[in-house]
């Protein structure tokens, strides 16, 4: 009983764990850990504003792209 | 009293800022940058800045905007991307903080046609996307300029992007080796503890089938690596080290398998992984140097001048620096960088050069004079014809051998590696004789060990034998000692950039030092003043001519003048001219009609004015005349840091040799080296003799410690077994180097010495430890006297003796 408990624990435990490494991993793919000195002050530029930003950049790019396009 | 300047948050005294309101700057530029954020809505910048303070605004004067536009130029560095936009690499230049990419990322990103700009901090190297047909590369350009950084563009390498790509692909690595590490340690708590309280089977079996699964990746994912090095090298017939790591790490792995299996014993998975991952981190660490070298590299390379004014009967064209023949006429205006060697051909002028000599005084050129590519000219706008190719010239060839130094950096020989791997085969071997003895002896005297056959004891005995030695302490014997010298060396003010130098430290047994800003503190002294008369009126007047001017020797004229006489006046004079690198003129007029005429400057500038005296100096003069006779004579000299002499008597103590290599001219260097008592000196030597005279003494088989600050030093720097720059350097010496003094100190630098060397000696110490531990213990192992319990157990009683010796390397000092 105590045995299949334990069991369990440990391997939805690992289960999860495995999960965040496959974030972490992504992560590093897409260039996130790239610049280690700007990701050490990344709290700086974690506001309403910055997030406001961020958004506007991916719309950004997607409508020169999608305005590329259309042009060629 | 002193105010913080609004923008770049640089004290000043009261009297010289510009005041606004409740607004302070210390200069126009930092005013204009000021008013531009606001009114670009971005004051949270200064938030973000925290207490960091920038550089000064300085303004740009040169109009290159238009090159950028060139079709050359835009041959050369920008690319095309996949969507059809355009890409260029810039690197920019005044970056302290995240705050100054955040507010760069995000003016540019404002501007419309920018379609992407990302920097990266760590080597402030931008990647810009953009529409051409919508923004120009000058307006880029100009934006980055008017918020006071300034860019430059660079040509992304292969190297560049492979070093990158391995840069990732290690750190990935790494991380899930340390991951897996990690959890299979929590693991191991359970499991240990299970040895002395009893634990079930099924309990144990659950956690070695934990342990499988985390280990299995580590060793295949992460290892990998070291199995493709190891058949690379066996396929050269070379055994190197990730022969050893892989062959140590798959034993013990398939092992374990036997064990999950259903084998009796213990498994190794926790050993397995933890090897891997040790390793692993080390060669993480020797790919991030790899790619710090690049940046470097194209750090110095975007400062080398793009384009050059060629004058072609009569006729002005801007052209490439690759394109400039030998014999063509050049034009050089003022504040602009001479790209290629030459001889001046019209008007004098003055040259930094710095770059070259490492002095910060000016040189005067007449017409004939030799021009070096990376002198900058800071007189009036002259001509010079080309003597010699881009290719051939000073610059781009320090630029090549520099490139060459650092990407073959000799490779540091560490004993403890070089030991660590003929210790990991001789245990290999034994562990491989031992298994054979056990199987063969056990078969023909038939012995039998209750349950298990005696294939089964063999190998348990055989892997007894390589657990119980796991290099783990001997891995960590060096790290953990370098990791506690690192530190203590850090609170004492220097930063070493890899912990392999502590080694070359403490043996080194030559050390050059460059003259200005390393021994000496780079600032003029008076040393001798000597007036015809003590006249009072006439030394104000001096005081004033001196205040009229930023060159060193007027600065440091005016502070001796301030300090010696306190009752000077400052006259009003008229007239003021400057003759660049000799001296002034000026004159003045009392309220009776007398006129003064006001000379003061260098012997050459006395000549000119058919002035004769005499007066003369070993070193730096500076002479004052009024009406054409001479009032003061003043010899100037560098002033020796304070504890330059301390430092040199404690390397003759412990048998280091010093040398002095300057590109001062010798009488400078001369004495300097009288004063410090030093043998070995040589003046008007340029970067390539520097570089070239380490390569002789290293030939030697010395070596070599090289101290320096300049961008001449760099190549010498580069070319050093340990090299060490002030923290007042240049920029390009300071990544070239090793080390790194952050107060500008050679007290630092004796600390340094002293350090290494007690380190260095902690290192022999622990390895001399676990060699002695594993004297004892491999031959219990061979003979079968050790449980595989006891000898993961001791594995790590052996690495915690290691660390806690590491611990006393602080006690002292």
């Amino acid at each position: 009983m105590i045995s299949d408990t334990l069991f369990m624990m440990l391997f939805v435990g690992l289960f999860l764990s495995f999960i965040v490494l496959g974030f972490f991993i992504w992560g590093a793919k897409t260039g996130q850990f790239d610049d280690t000195s700007k990701m050490m002050d990344g709290l700086l530029f974690d506001s309403e504003e910055d997030l406001n930003d961020a958004v506007k950049k991916e719309k950004k790019i997607s409508d020169a792209k999608n305005k590329f396009k259309s042009s060629k | 009293m002193s105010i913080k300047c609004n923008h770049c948050q640089i004290a000043f005294e009261n009297e010289v800022m510009i005041k606004e309101n409740d607004l302070f700057f210390c200069c126009k530029g930092c005013q204009s940058v000021y008013y531009l954020l606001q009114d670009e809505d971005l004051g949270s910048f200064y938030n973000k800045l925290g207490n960091k303070t920038l550089a000064s605004v300085k303004k740009h004067e040169q109009n290159d905007l238009n090159n950028f536009d060139e079709e050359s130029f835009f041959k050369n560095y920008v690319k095309e991307t996949q969507d059809g936009f355009s890409h260029i690499d810039l690197i920019i230049e005044g970056i302290h903080c995240s705050a100054c990419v955040w507010l760069n990322e995000k003016i540019l990103f404002e501007l419309e046609g920018i379609i992407e700009a990302k920097i990266n901090f760590t080597n402030n190297k931008a990647k810009i996307i953009f529409d051409k047909d919508e923004i120009k590369l000058s307006s880029i350009i100009s934006k980055i300029r008017s918020i006071g950084y300034d860019a430059y563009a660079y040509d992304i390498s292969l190297s560049d992007e492979n070093a990158s790509e391995a840069k990732k692909d290690y750190f990935i690595r790494m991380m899930v080796a340390v991951f897996s590490s990690v959890n299979i340690m929590m693991l191991g708590v359970a499991k240990y503890t299970g040895f002395f309280t009893g634990i079930d089977d099924d309990i144990k079996h659950m956690i070695h089938l934990a342990e499988f699964i985390l280990c299995t990746p580590v060793l295949f994912y992460s290892g990998s690596i070291f199995f493709k090095g190891a058949y690379h090298a066996l396929r050269n017939k070379l055994i190197n080290m990730d022969f050893l790591v892989c062959s140590g790490a798959s034993l013990s792995y398939i092992y374990s398998l036997y064990i999950l299996g259903g084998g009796a014993g213990e498994s190794y998975f926790d050993s397995v992984s933890m090897i891997i991952t040790f390793v692993l981190v080390g060669k993480y660490l020797e790919v991030l140097g790899k790619k710090s070298a690049i940046d470097t590299l194209d750090t110095i390379k975007s400062k080398v001048p793009l384009f050059a004014t060629l004058i072609k009967a009569d006729e002005k064209v801007i052209v490439n620096i690759q394109e400039i023949k030998v014999g063509d006429v050049l034009e050089l205006k003022t504040g602009e960088q001479a790209c290629v060697d030459g001889e001046l051909l019209a008007y004098e002028s003055s040259f930094d050069e710095a770059a070259l000599s490492g002095e910060s005084l000016s040189v005067n050129k007449k017409e004939k004079d030799p021009i070096y590519s990376s002198s900058i000219n800071l007189g009036s706008l002259v001509q010079y014809k080309a003597l010699k190719t881009y290719e051939k010239s000073t610059l781009n060839s320090i630029v090549v051998l520099l490139e060459d130094s650092l990407n073959n950096k000799p490779k540091i020989e560490e004993k403890a590696n070089e030991f660590s791997k003929v210790f990991s085969l001789l245990i290999l071997a034994i562990s491989l004789l031992t298994f054979c003895t056990w199987y063969f002896f056990g078969l023909s005297m038939g012995f039998s060990y209750g349950d298990i056959s005696v294939f089964e004891k063999s190998f348990i005995v055989a892997i007894s034998v390589i657990v119980i030695a796991c290099p783990c302490a001997l891995a960590l014997a060096t790290p953990m000692a370098s990791l506690i010298g690192i530190s203590a060396l850090a609170k004492k003010g220097l930063l070493f950039k890899e912990a392999k130098y502590i080694e070359e430290m403490a043996k080194a047994d030559v050390m050059v030092l460059d003259k200005t800003g390393t021994l000496t503190k780079g600032l003029l002294r008076v040393k001798d003043f000597n007036l015809s008369t003590n006249n009072a009126f006439h030394l104000s007047l001096m005081y004033s001519l001196v205040d009229s001017s930023t060159h060193p020797i007027s600065k440091a004229l005016k502070k001796y003048l301030e300090e010696k006489y306190k009752n000077l006046e400052y006259i009003k004079l008229k007239n003021i001219k400057n003759f660049n690198g000799k001296g002034l003129s000026a004159f003045y007029e009392n309220t009776k009609k007398e006129r003064f005429e006001l000379l003061g400057g260098n012997l050459s500038f006395l000549k000119e004015h058919s002035i004769s005296t005499s007066f003369r100096s070993t070193s730096s003069e500076y002479i004052f005349c009024i009406n054409k006779e001479v009032f003061a004579c003043v010899t100037l000299e560098d002033e020796l840091k304070e504890d330059a002499k301390e430092f040199i008597l404690y390397t003759k103590k412990n048998n280091i040799d010093t040398v002095i290599l300057s590109g001062d001219n010798i009488n400078a260097v001369k004495s300097i080296a009288k004063d410090l008592d030093i043998k070995e000196f040589y003046g008007n030597v340029n970067p390539i003799e520097k570089a070239n005279y380490i390569k002789s003494l290293k030939e030697k088989n010395k070596r070599v410690i090289m101290v320096g600050d300049g961008v001449n030093d760099a190549l010498a720097l580069s070319y050093a077994n340990v090299s060490i720059v002030m923290k007042s350097g240049t920029d390009i010496a300071i990544l070239v180097s090793d080390i790194v003094i952050l107060n500008n100190s050679l007290k630092a630098l004796k600390e340094a010495l002293i350090l290494s060397k007690r380190t260095y000696y902690f290192i022999k110490q622990n390895l001399l430890i676990s060699l002695l531990y594993n004297m004892i213990t491999i031959p219990l192992a061979v003979f079968g006297f050790v449980i595989p319990l006891v000898a993961a157990l001791s594995m790590s009683l052996s690495s915690l003796i290691v660390v806690l010796n590491s611990l006393r390397i602080k006690n002292k000092g």
